[in-house]
């Protein structure tokens, strides 16, 4: 055939002429006649489909089906081929070997007693009309039977290429207002048009829908919650009000961990599931907000008020669960998100050994190693499970090496007098088996001796053994049935409630908390940023910011620095606990990680997270945002929310 | 060496002879004959005499691409002014050359030609190079649609005087060969118009057709494409029923009579281009089509006028659960009722208001009615049996079209299995089963006036029938591929096709001829809709939307390919100031019509149809998944939209 680009597919070859014939029993067909038959098959075979692709349009359809190639063989009066009725796509498999190419459909055998004993199939449903209204008066309703008016693949694509909204010449086709009356009037008078990035004016009922929305998530009332969430996971057209969201959860969460509301932080953290469930919003250009907020909820060190009695386990499992949903979802090669989130979690489990191995000694690095070997238990059970989260391959080359020094941490614990300690120690040891169960079982060979296992693994060993072992036995069991009472939630996360003498403080507050702050306004106060926190720059009557400066000879594995907050004073002035401090290794190979930092206590002081969210080449700043937190003891003071109104 | 070479040794062995080196050298280089050839280049006289005159022009491959090469330089090389109208020649000229290539079995050659030319035709034919490119032997153009066309039919192009002159001019310093000549002569009808050469724009907008443009001739009959003069309906009965209208504003009945006189009384007197009441006969009207009649006038009374400042509303009707299997819908002239076709041959109706769906009481209870009873009608209809949906069994293949009659008691069909069927929407079962369609029948439509219906179908004819006669009354044949889609004038007198063979004809239905042959479209024609007046014919295809003035059959304006999947769905709203299309690619688009026809009657008639940005096209509205099906005006203007949802994969 001289056209060879259209040749290959569209043309039968010889050689298939003769494997087809061979399957029907001719062993020798002839070259010529092969190619004669080839050359005519094809040409029929094309004037098939083209008759077939008449029916295709006649029965409204841009897909050619089987009936069509029936309806056309029909009409040349050749009997139909029967019994090509498939539900499924056919896949075309292709296999070559012997010096032959061969494209095949996989036949397979069909039991037909089974076909005949198996339960009747179920009827399918009958068609049915349901109107909607696609348009008012030339507007369309943002109602979920119609298209949201943004779709998804253009939210993606502004995110990526913000000029190409600028470009656009006329949105009349996406935007969800007509371009008559008032608009179309303004656009003709207006002969220098400034075209903004992205709509920063929200209509009266987008506002309603917002303080509804953000009202019933935080609120007492969990039908409403429900409904709530349902409305951000399932309507459309809510990217309008996206970057309010994302700053109210962050928000939300940086004031809530200070005051340890596990509640509200699990209400939160739901708030960030719906809308990553919601098909219509593409939220990478607001994962800077989300991710810092949800990597705080699974490595702060402390999510409730009382560690030992609440069970602030099960947010750390949900947020871990989020965590790594956003890492499937978002990461592509250029964000390097999962990559950067590894290193946060891996950072948190850094043993002191490989600290003092892989970085520099330094005065600050004396501070580090100190802080590190005193993680929480918490902070560490948190890692583990936003590692364990993203797959068994983490596990394996993050959280294994360092399960001996883990099982020291465990085992001092337990030994320990702190009853929250000892619990947290329990739950981190059943985490990590659980985890590490399945992935050893899969490196190690069958004859699992406890000697071996202890000799590998340190204190955590037999009891490892033991797991592997039963997750061999049973395999579909997968290593639960700890004993260890840690209870892994389950997609309706609701928090427990919260003791009487509490909840009255906390419930019957929420929705007010809300009403009132949204009258407030609060000034984010940017502190003039030090230009170069040095390590031994005198603590601050607030904090003390011990930053690791890098010198150019950091190893690039230990890409962000630890950066240590104390809040020295329990009575702080203005109540000075949440702060953002962002931190650039200078010429490092890492880009510059912004670090939320957490500090409550006068006798906690840690890094619970560092997050890689912002890609700004900014120099080492400190940010400290007020936030209206009343300590000391007394009643709970309700839990205030920030206002977001000084965005609008 | 084959004997492919030896004319070419043939003709070197003559150059040699007559020392013409240069070209000797070029030839040699060109064709890559080897030295060896070369050498033995001593060919007796007599046989180098005999290859050369058997060597007949038309038979030579190398000849082709030559002349070929040759037409398109001299048009690249013509005057602007006459570039664009030549440049239409190029491709029957190819085509001919391809299929010639493969009657005198140079298979390979043809093939060549085709890769090496084909890339360049205009990206319009590149649908139907592809499918004359399965052409590979001579005995397969006999089975072939498509080359069977191009060889039995004369493909029209239309050239200004001296467009036509310089092309004779160039044909006649062409007498080494007689092929392109032959061609021209054979296939090519140039059809030479007065008036200057017509830019590239308006060259574009009438091409495309299978067979190139229509000619002068056949679009010179009078169309009479007025409405008719309506009936006086002013025996109204008095608008009792309206009574919550008589309570909002007392002095509105006057109004409405004011405006009920302008309707009907003004316009249909004045207007010149309508044809005589009598002209086709029309069926009486009963006394119910009357009461019908009356309730549409007092209908359209209240409706809404539309315009770029007030867009209808769209009420979407979605088929659930239909998959792919709801084919066609249509949605009965008041309103109320909903029919969808479907690919198991089932057709369902619905009803769209809270009136259920009655079936006709059994022919003993009929008996027992008084038949001089007033409320006769009422009667007869079943009391208990009611439905909201209901379905009617009897095609045997995919149902193509579902169409209302205008008085909504009886319902058309057409499907694959070749047969129109009438039913009944009163008992509910199939009256009539019209055979006479060799092949599917593809679309069917009612007469406004009733009575009179218009099928087509894959036989590439389309039948005029009137519902008493089991023959179809005319056969209007002419198409050159299937007739995808018919319409039927408002005035009832004509019937507009839309085919395969990217062509709109009009029919005329007294005489069965063709009055109107319309090009332009580059695709196949999936839907047409007269607009209001009757003046205008909006066409939909594979993502263009054509609307031509049927008065001179040219296009009026051609709107901008918004649409990226088929539109099937075309409908004007019941003041003509709004066109709707609606198409798979699940979108609906509004267009501005009384801007298009201004601009339209803006130039003079005939001329500068010029592609039209998108200053037309007032909204677009999305669905879900949906692809649309259907589109319908309420006479409120109220836009009525049908489509089944195909899943959220």
């Amino acid at each position: 055939m001289g056209d060879s680009e259209f040749a290959y597919g569209s043309s039968l070859s010889v050689d298939s002429m003769k494997v087809i014939a061979e399957s029907i029993g001719i062993a020798s067909l002839g070259d010529d006649a092969a190619k004669e038959l080839a050359d005519d098959v094809t040409f029929r075979l094309k004037v098939i489909v083209q008759d077939s692709m008449k029916f295709m349009h006649h029965s409204k359809r841009q897909k050619l089906s089987i009936t069509d190639i029936d309806n056309a063989l029909k009409i040349k009066n050749i009997e139909c081929q029967y019994g090509f009725i498939q539900p499924d796509s056919l896949p075309f498999r292709f296999a070559s070997g012997g010096g032959r190419e061969l494209h095949f459909i996989e036949e397979k055998e069909i039991d037909l007693s089974e076909i005949l004993s198996a339960p009747p199939p179920k009827i399918p449903l009958d068609v049915s009309v349901r109107a909607h209204w696609l348009s008012v008066d030339g507007v369309q309703p943002t109602v979920p039977e119609n298209p949201p008016p943004l779709s998804k693949e253009a939210q993606k694509l502004e995110s990526v290429d913000p000029i190409s909204k600028l470009s656009k010449p006329t949105n009349k086709d996406a935007a969800g207002k007509p371009m008559c009356g008032k608009a179309a009037r303004l656009k003709a008078s207006e002969s220098v048009h400034v075209k903004q990035l992205a709509t920063h004016e929200l209509s009266v009922e987008q506002q309603l829908y917002y303080k509804e929305i953000t009202e019933a998530c935080v609120g007492s009332d969990e039908g409403r919650r429900a409904e709530a969430l349902q409305s951000l996971a399932c309507d459309p057209g809510l990217h309008e009000m996206l970057p309010r969201m994302c700053t109210f959860i962050s928000e939300g969460v940086k004031v809530n961990v200070v005051q340890n509301n596990l509640a509200l932080l699990i209400y939160l953290m739901r708030m960030v599931k719906a809308l990553l469930d919601n098909q219509s919003l593409y939220l990478e250009k607001y994962l800077h907000e989300l991710i810092p907020s949800v990597s705080t909820c699974i490595v702060s060190r402390q999510l409730c008020l009382r560690p030992e009695m609440d069970n602030h386990w099960a947010l750390r499992d949900f947020a871990a669960r989020l965590m790594a949903q956003i890492c499937k979802t978002f990461n592509t090669s250029t964000n390097n998100l999962q990559t950067r989130v590894t290193r946060l979690f891996a950072k948190a489990l850094q043993c002191p050994s490989q600290t003092n191995n892989e970085t520099g000694v330094g005065p600050s690095m004396v501070t580090s190693m100190k802080e590190s070997e005193k993680t929480p238990l918490a902070s560490l059970y948190g890692a583990v499970q936003g590692l364990a989260e993203l797959g068994p391959e983490v596990v394996k080359v993050f959280i294994l090496p360092r399960v001996r020094w883990l099982g020291e941490r465990v085992e001092g614990a337990l030994s320990g007098l702190g009853g929250a300690d000892r619990l947290a120690a329990g739950n981190l040891k059943h985490q990590l088996l659980k985890v590490l169960a399945p992935v050893v079982r899969q490196l190690r060979q069958p004859p699992d001796l406890p000697d071996d296992y202890k000799r590998d693994y340190g204190y955590l060993g037999p009891s490892l053994q033991q797991a592997v072992s039963k997750v061999r036995a049973s395999p579909l069991a997968g290593g639960g049935g700890g004993a260890v009472a840690v209870v892994t939630c389950t997609p309706p996360l609701v928090p427990a409630a919260p003791s009487p003498s509490h909840s009255h403080a906390i419930i019957s507050h929420a929705p007010k908390t809300v009403e009132t702050v949204a009258s407030r306004n609060v000034v984010i106060s940017a502190s003039p940023a030090p230009q170069s926190p040095a390590p031994s720059t005198p603590p601050p009557q607030k904090y003390v910011i011990v930053s690791q400066q890098k010198g150019p000879q950091t190893q690039p594995a230990s890409g962000a620095s630890h950066i240590m907050v104390h809040s020295s004073q329990p009575t702080i002035v203005r109540s000075q606990n949440s702060v953002v401090v962002t931190s650039g290794p200078a010429g490092g190979a890492a880009p510059p990680q912004k670090v939320v930092v957490v500090g409550v206590q006068p006798a906690h002081h840690q890094v619970p997270s560092s997050i890689p969210g912002q890609v700004s080449q900014a120099p080492v700043s400190v940010v400290a945002k007020p936030v209206f937190a009343r300590g000391g003891g007394g009643p709970q003071p309700p839990p205030e929310l920030d206002d977001l109104s000084h965005l609008a | 060496m084959g004997d492919k070479n030896t004319p070419l040794l043939a003709v070197l062995q003559l150059l040699r002879k007559y020392n013409l080196k240069g070209t000797e050298d070029i030839l040699r280089k060109e064709a890559s004959l080897g030295d060896v050839e070369y050498e033995n280049l001593d060919l007796p006289e007599v046989e180098l005499a005999s290859i050369l005159t058997a060597h007949h022009t038309e038979s030579d491959p190398y000849s082709y691409e030559f002349a070929y090469d040759n037409l398109k330089k001299f048009i690249e090389t013509s005057l602007d002014i006459y570039k664009h109208e030549l440049s239409t020649l190029l491709y029957p000229v190819f085509v001919h050359m391809y299929l010639l290539l493969i009657l005198y079995d140079h298979n390979e050659h043809a093939v060549n030609f085709l890769e090496k030319f084909g890339q360049e035709q205009e990206d319009y034919c590149q649908e139907d190079l592809k499918r004359l490119s399965i052409v590979k032997h001579k005995d397969q153009i006999k089975g072939n649609e498509l080359a069977e066309i191009y060889s039995t039919n004369k493909f029209v192009v239309q050239l200004s005087r001296d467009a036509s002159s310089q092309l004779k001019r160039f044909l006649h310093e062409q007498k080494s060969s007689t092929v392109i000549i032959n061609i021209i002569n054979n296939h090519i009808q140039v059809e030479v118009h007065d008036g200057p050469g017509r830019t590239q724009a308006q060259v574009r907008a009438t091409t495309g057709g299978m067979l190139g443009e229509a000619t002068r001739n056949e679009n010179r009959t009078k169309v009479y494409y007025g409405l008719l003069k309506e009936p006086d309906i002013q025996v109204l009965p008095a608008p009792v029923e309206d009574e919550e209208e008589v309570e909002e504003t007392p002095d509105k009945p006057k109004k409405k009579k004011a405006k009920k006189d302008n309707i009907f009384m003004k316009k249909p007197k004045s207007d010149p281009n309508a044809p005589p009441n009598d002209r086709i006969p029309l069926p009486e009207l009963k006394e119910t089509d009357k009461i019908e009649k009356g309730k549409a006038l007092r209908e359209a009374s209240k409706r809404i006028q539309l315009g770029p400042d007030s867009l209808p509303s769209i009420c979407f009707y979605t088929l659930l659960n239909s998959g792919h299997t709801a084919i066609c819908t249509d949605i009965c002239d008041d309103s109320t009722l909903l029919a969808v076709g479907f690919s198991n041959s089932n057709i369902k109706v619905w009803t769209l208001t809270p009136v259920k769906l009655r079936g006709m009481k059994s022919a003993e209870k009929l008996l027992d009615i008084d038949r001089e009873a007033g409320d006769v009608l009422v009667r007869m209809m079943e009391e208990k049996d009611r439905d909201t949906c209901r379905t009617l069994y009897g095609h045997s293949g995919s149902v193509y079209k579902v169409a209302f009659d205008p008085f909504k008691t009886l319902l058309l069909s057409c499907s694959e299995d070749s047969t129109v069927r009438l039913w009944s929407l009163q008992c509910w079962t199939c009256l009539v089963v019209y055979r006479g369609h060799v092949w599917p029948v593809w679309d069917v439509r009612w007469s406004p006036h009733g009575h009179y219906f218009v099928s087509s179908g894959h036989d590439r004819t389309a039948r005029l029938w009137a519902t008493d006669h089991h023959q179809p009354l005319r056969i209007f044949s002419g198409h050159l591929s299937d007739v995808d889609c018919v319409q039927f004038h408002p005035n009832s007198n004509y019937v507009a096709t839309g085919s395969s063979d990217r062509t709109v004809r009009l029919w005329d239905c007294l005489t069965g001829t063709q009055v109107r042959i319309m090009t332009g479209h580059k695709s196949t024609i999936f839907t047409l809709a007269f607009s209001v007046c009757g003046r205008w014919l909006a066409s939909g295809g594979s993502g263009e939307l054509i609307v031509f003035d049927i008065s001179n059959g040219s296009p009026a304006a051609i709107l901008p390919p918004l649409h990226t999947a088929p539109i099937h769905a075309l409908a004007f709203s019941r003041d003509g100031t709004i066109l709707s299309s609606g198409s798979l690619d699940c979108n609906i688009k509004l267009w501005d019509f009384t801007a298009i026809t201004e601009e339209a009657n803006g130039e003079e008639p005939g001329a500068n149809p010029i592609q039209k940005e998108e200053k037309f096209l007032l909204r677009s509205f999305a669905t879900k998944n949906s692809p649309i099906k259907g589109l319908h005006f309420t006479r409120r203007n109220l836009l009525l939209a049908v489509g089944s949802y195909e899943g959220s994969a």
